[in-house]
């Protein structure tokens, strides 16, 4: 999937502006509370039809880093 | 009139106020985002227990004469930062059944100690049989899940998550070890044990 097309969906989900999703920013600042981001990866999942484990987010700390994870799972289909 | 709450009486059941509250927006989240089946029935019966849960407290801790603290942090949030984000459902569920184990033993702990007042122990009774539950529906929805995921994998996160645990919560007694010891202090420590608390599972 298109980097942007990711970045549109989170900001979907997390209600926010996309040009706040810049690759460098870390994901805890976007949220109060940290569940709201097991949330949004559940859903990005169901949304794209791909299953990630915790191995794959332990690197994950900002915004670029989610995207890249989750691109390339979908590449990998 | 019950006797009053002590300020770390006071701040330990607001803990638990605290974290049943996380605990029901956590589950609530993931209940509205789940499709539709028996997880979700059950992630939605759970998360309108640790609702019921946190008005437990409250109205415990109210009719003790006090109100509850506003505290920043719950077990969940600690739980979090030491293990990472759970990635899928499974991982959620495997780290659900690990830190509901952990808090049925602690409040089962706490309810033993001697002179521990009517209203705290009558809250601990209404809330443990709904934790019991709570393992009890996590693991067979584990269970379910070996087709997808895998047993060995399962088991895996299950084995992680308990070391995650451990690492919490020795922080946590840590942390609140001067708590820990005026609780016990308070009233007779005669429970079982008399070591720290809370105990491990």
């Amino acid at each position: 999937m298109a980097v942007a097309g990711l970045k549109a969906r989170m900001a979907a989900f997390l209600k926010l502006p996309e040009e706040k999703l810049k690759d460098d920013v870390l994901l805890t600042d976007l949220v109060t509370e940290s569940f709201i981001l097991v949330e949004m990866v559940i859903e990005l999942q169901d949304d794209l039809g791909i299953q990630l484990m915790q191995d794959d987010l332990k690197p994950v700390r900002t915004v670029g880093d989610l995207v890249r994870v989750i691109d390339s799972k979908g590449s990998s289909r | 009139m019950p006797d009053p709450l002590t300020e770390n009486e006071q701040w330990i059941l607001s803990f638990y106020r605290t974290s049943e509250i996380n605990g029901a927006l956590f589950f609530g989240r993931l209940a509205r985002a789940m499709k539709p089946g028996p997880i979700q029935r059950d992630m939605t019966k759970h998360f309108a227990d640790e609702s019921q849960h946190a008005w437990y407290w409250t109205e415990c801790i109210n009719r003790m004469g006090a109100e509850p603290l506003k505290l920043s942090q719950a077990y969940q949030d600690k739980y979090l930062e030491a293990a990472g984000i759970p990635a899928n459902i499974m991982e959620v569920l495997a780290l659900t059944q690990t830190f509901e184990k952990r808090v049925i033993a602690q409040y089962a702990r706490h309810s033993r100690i001697v002179d521990l007042q009517p209203e705290v122990l009558d809250t601990f009774n209404k809330i443990i049989d709904d934790e019991k539950w709570h393992i009890e529906w996590v693991g067979k929805a584990l269970k379910s899940m070996e087709g997808e995921y895998g047993r060995d994998t399962i088991a895996e996160s299950l084995e992680r998550y308990r070391k995650v645990d451990e690492e919490v919560y020795g922080a946590i007694l840590k942390e609140h070890e001067q708590r820990v010891a005026e609780l016990m202090r308070g009233r007779g420590n005669h429970a079982e044990g008399k070591g720290p608390w809370p105990w491990p599972v």
